[in-house]
């Protein structure tokens, strides 16, 4: 689905710090898309909407404007306050560092001609298509066509929540920070000059440059992100995503044009994230925000809405809503006055073509239509091996920290005994699953972290395999048994005698609701009775988030940083759709967020991993690698955790070499 | 003709041997006729013909059936949950009690899940992914997860019969009713129930079934028909109506009244028989139509909930991977079969029971 930011020029700023924000916040967004926050899947089809309502109920803690502030004078700051210098980078001069120390497996003509059927090409196709480009072998006119799976909400980068506003508002947005390949966090280079951190934690002074205009030639400014800051706070402002993270900040101030501090609530290793959110231009909205809070319905917002003003290196041209969106270069990012002041994004018009059905995608990628897309497994399997794909195409798989479970609602009288929970685990025919339905693509998953990700425990899980004796035996030890004699199991619960018969919640993918009805099978083979209910994402979305299920399956995309996956399993915590509680878990996110030293809170997170899959609230399935289609015409991919898209350069290193 | 003298001896026959005699004698009427027979006959046996579930089984000392557990799955014993079975029959029998007998189904498949290796002694286990070509076990193939698509037609046979017969017998009762009572009575009682057909007529039932299905807890397939058959009455009820606008003048019900009887009765005993043919047409046209709006919902993937076999949740599969022709052209033609043949029916009947489109066709 999604693929999203960045310039081309690397990071651009924006889009990254648009993506960790929206990340936060974005829970649901789907599959791709960056943002620090754990994000939940979806089709991509069902996106937009999706996000929309999700975001909609909001921590309390952000429906209070911040308190008034007495600001201190900058002076006092600076005496005060002891600074640290943190990094300024430029995300596509790290990875071309870091290509130029790889080593080159192939020729670029060797990775055009291979069919990737095999890991070593995959390497091979990797390596060579995914090198940067020389002096002079881009080609700057050139333009490209990508595939986002659903519509954009809004274009409003302080909106943003789904995976296709990710994609976009990545390129168009303005934004301080950004993240490697690593998810290590950095300042953008392209648009701030210093960046400070105080020893105590407590605050962060950026300096902007000075040669950054909007795209209607007015200067970005720090006014712009301490206004930006208020706009987000505001309880009348309807901002789906971008308010969790934010609502951790006590402050921000604008102290001239390029100065601005953040000043935080509390010192956590988690604040490098917390500042990192999109920007709006300050002279368009002051005069008209106050008016009309929800920044759609006035006139005035309307026509921002389909002609926004962008401090990002692309501007959106033409938006046909359904269609496409058309995104042209900037000159004015790249240059000011003549000069040069950052590198170019290579191309020079994106356009999203947006389509959601999967197989319409494909037969568009094939003739050429557009240049990149997701394949699903089935795709990557048997319609993407013949000469009729590899014409024009090739594709290309690398891990992804996105994996998919069956969450057991443990308020329900099923699901309350941790035994039962592990029998749903000993039920179910994991070998099946990956081998039939996923095409042995995917690898299983036995917890929240991925096994490469350096906050995973460093005990090895093993893998729960179907074992129905052991589940039989959990289910009679915890007194589900068939007492009635109708082949149902049971338990007497308050004088009733409850069957054990279930919904499970699962939206419109053929794949998904496959899993389930293995599933269903799999239960009935032990005397227990299950329903599919295949629902609309955003109806999955909304009877998750009331907590009006039994059991349901869904995904997570990983957020940069673990303490992100604090509101899944938080006592109470939003997105704790299980009502999972465990004081030790609690204790062991909070601790981690005011640890500093890495190994240290890496073994927190290891703890409570550890934790999880004892008392399995999930049962977890798989983790759903990154496939993907390009035409041979691209170059330049580079895959990180969240994909090829979302982190720093992420999009901004795709390029198309020159015509000969 | 040679029949004259007949008739003249012996009682007349009544309207409907008459239209029989008619029916009988269109060949294509016949034939469709005889399509709609063995059809419902496969939708009745569907566990006898493909099932991984006995038809009968002798286990333990006694006779089982186990297949009535694919129509309801409370029907099958417990005791072959409470001996663990898990689903698998066939050496599960033989190993448990050495003396039991059963009776299979002609096909072994299971329509709700794939049959796996040495299942059967012997045999494989089904093609997954692409590679479900219709093979000797599997007659029309396999689906991507390796679940036979014969099973699934033969099953999807009984669904496609019951959405057909289960709403059109709602729209039936329905339309008969409003349009009798508004057709026998006229007056403001008509205008009302005119006016009321006419705003139903104006609900579209797809998208008012996709409405309603997100929003029930436990969308099933008994409420799809029950919107199909509550928006689908409104040709019945206007037919019915002019039929009895037409009767109610006759020298028969006049008779009728001169005699006493209510309007009830009228109504019901005397008007309709003489008015059920026309009407007959529409609701067998009504059956085929209400046939392909259940497939294409399924198709939508707004059918009956997994794992239902509905010929158009086949097709549906069929979507992802267009070059498996077989996940296509079965469904396919069973679905236009199907619906050609009441079509068919429906125009025969309307040949046979009205003299004088009998008349002009000679």
């Amino acid at each position: 689905m999604q693929k999203t930011l960045g310039c081309k020029v690397c990071v651009s700023p924006g889009s990254t710090f648009l993506l960790m924000c929206c990340c936060l916040l974005l829970c649901i967004a789907s599959t791709g898309c960056g943002g620090s926050k754990s994000i939940q899947e979806t089709p991509p089809s069902e996106l937009t909407a999706s996000a929309e309502e999700r975001k909609e109920p909001l921590p309390v803690t952000a429906l209070q404007p911040p308190d008034p502030f007495d600001v201190p004078q900058i002076d006092e700051l600076d005496t005060e306050a002891k600074w640290l210098d943190r990094p300024v980078r430029n995300g596509l001069v790290l990875l071309r560092e870091s290509q130029s120390k790889e080593k080159v497996r192939g020729s670029v003509a060797d990775a055009l001609s291979a069919r990737n059927d095999s890991p070593d090409l995959n390497e091979l196709i990797l390596s060579a298509l995914g090198k940067l480009p020389t002096n002079e072998e881009a080609d700057y006119t050139a333009r490209i066509d990508r595939h986002v799976g659903g519509d954009l909400g809004s274009t409003n980068p302080i909106m943003i929540s789904t995976s296709a506003e990710f994609d976009i508002l990545g390129l168009t947005g303005f934004g301080l920070f950004s993240f490697g390949r690593d998810l290590e966090p950095f300042a953008t280079s392209e648009t701030v000059e210093q960046w400070q951190t105080s020893t105590d934690r407590m605050l962060d002074k950026v300096v902007l440059r000075d040669d950054l205009v909007w795209s209607d030639g007015e200067p970005i400014t720090a006014h712009d992100i301490a206004f930006t800051y208020k706009v987000i706070m505001d309880p009348r402002v309807p901002v789906p995503a971008v308010r969790s993270g934010t609502d951790q900040l006590r402050w921000v101030e604008a102290y001239d044009d390029r100065t601005v501090v953040f000043f935080h609530k509390e010192p956590l290793a988690t604040n490098v994230w917390n500042i990192n959110f999109p920007v709006l231009p300050k002279h368009i909205y002051e005069k008209t925000w106050e008016a009309d809070p929800t920044l759609k319905d006035s006139e005035e917002h309307v026509r921002l809405e389909q002609a926004p003003v962008c401090g990002g290196p692309y501007e959106i041209v033409e938006r046909k809503r359904g269609q496409q969106i058309v995104l042209r270069r900037r000159e004015s990012w790249s240059s000011v006055q003549g000069q040069q002041v950052r590198d170019r994004p290579y191309f020079k018009e994106v356009r999203f073509r947006i389509i959601e059905d999967p197989n319409t995608t494909l037969l568009a990628l094939m003739k050429g239509e557009i240049h990149e897309m997701i394949l699903q497994p089935e795709q990557w399997t048997t319609q993407t091996v013949g000469s009729d794909f590899y014409e024009r195409n090739t594709k290309v798989t690398a891990p992804e920290w996105v994996s998919f479970h069956f969450g057991w609602n443990i308020d329900t009288i099923f699901f309350r005994d941790r035994r039962v929970r592990r029998a749903m685990s000993y039920t179910f025919n994991h070998d099946e699953m990956l081998e039939e339905l996923c095409y042995s693509l995917y690898d299983p998953c036995t917890g929240i972290f991925h096994p490469g990700a350096w906050m995973a425990s460093t005990k090895k899980f093993k893998p729960y395999k179907q074992d129905l004796d052991k589940a039989e035996a959990l289910l009679d030890e915890s007194g589900w048994v068939d007492s009635n004699n109708d082949g149902i199991r049971d338990k007497e619960i308050d004088g009733r005698t409850v069957p054990f018969e279930f919904s499970i919640l699962v939206n419109q993918q053929p794949l998904r609701i496959a899993i389930c009805t293995l599933l269903k099978e799999n239960l009935d083979q032990i005397g227990i009775r299950l329903n599919v209910r295949p629902v609309e994402s955003t109806v999955l979305q909304d009877l998750t988030l009331n907590r009006k299920f039994q059991a349901y399956l869904g995904g997570w995309g990983s957020g940069t940083d673990p303490d992100t996956s604090e509101n899944l399993w938080k006592t109470g915590a939003m997105r704790n759709f299980c009502n999972y509680s465990n004081p030790e878990v609690d204790r062991l996110y909070a601790e981690g967020r005011q640890e500093f030293d890495k190994g240290k809170r890496a073994e927190k997170y290891g703890q409570i991993q550890e934790i999880l899959y004892d008392d399995q609230p999930y049962t977890w399935l798989y983790w759903r690698n990154s496939f993907y289609g390009f035409s041979k015409d691209v170059r330049g991919y580079v895959f990180s955790p969240r994909g090829p898209y979302h982190y720093s350069p992420g999009f901004g290193s795709l390029w198309k070499p020159q015509q000969e | 003709m040679e029949g004259d003298n007949q008739e003249q001896i012996s009682p007349s026959q009544s309207f409907w041997a008459e239209s029989w005699k008619h029916y009988r004698r269109n060949p294509v009427g016949i034939i469709a006729l005889s399509f709609v027979v063995f059809l419902t006959t496969v939708a009745i046996f569907a566990p006898a013909i493909a099932g991984t579930k006995p038809v009968v089984c002798y286990y333990k000392n006694q006779l089982y059936m186990p297949c009535l557990g694919y129509f309801n799955r409370s029907l099958e014993s417990p005791i072959f949950t409470k001996d663990k079975f898990r689903g698998t029959y066939p050496t599960n029998l033989q190993e448990k009690d050495p003396n039991s007998w059963a009776v299979w189904p002609i096909i072994f498949q299971d329509p709700y899940r794939r049959v796996r290796e040495n299942e059967w002694p012997g045999r494989p286990a089904n093609p997954s992914r692409d590679q479900g070509h219709p093979n000797l076990y599997n007659l029309f193939g396999t689906d991507q997860y390796g679940v036979d698509i014969f099973a699934k037609m033969v099953h999807g046979t009984t669904i496609a019969l019951l959405v057909g017969f289960v709403s059109m017998g709602i729209a039936g009762s329905v339309g008969i009713f409003i349009g009798a009572i508004g057709g026998y009575f006229g007056g403001w009682i008509d205008s009302l129930t005119s006016r009321l057909t006419e705003v139903v007529l104006c609900i579209p039932t797809l998208v008012l079934i996709l409405a309603i299905i997100a929003v029930v807890e436990k969308p099933t397939i008994w409420k799809t028909m029950a919107i199909i058959g509550a928006t689908g009455w409104t040709g019945i009820a206007r037919l019915t109506r002019a039929e009895f606008l037409r009767l109610k003048q006759t020298e028969f019900v006049m008779a009728a009244r001169a005699s006493g009887a209510g309007p009830i009765r009228i109504m019901f005993a005397h008007i309709l028989p003489n008015a059920l043919a026309p009407v007959l047409v529409p609701i067998t046209f009504g059956i085929a139509s209400a046939i392909l709006v259940e497939g294409a919902l399924s198709f939508l993937g707004f059918g009956p909930p997994p794992p239902t076999a509905s010929w158009g949740s086949v097709l549906n599969s069929a979507r992802s991977n267009l070059q498996l022709w077989w996940l296509v052209v079965f469904p396919g033609l069973a679905i236009f079969l199907t619906v050609l043949s009441y079509n068919l029916v429906g125009e025969a009947i309307q040949d046979a029971t009205d003299p004088r489109l009998r008349e002009a066709k000679k």
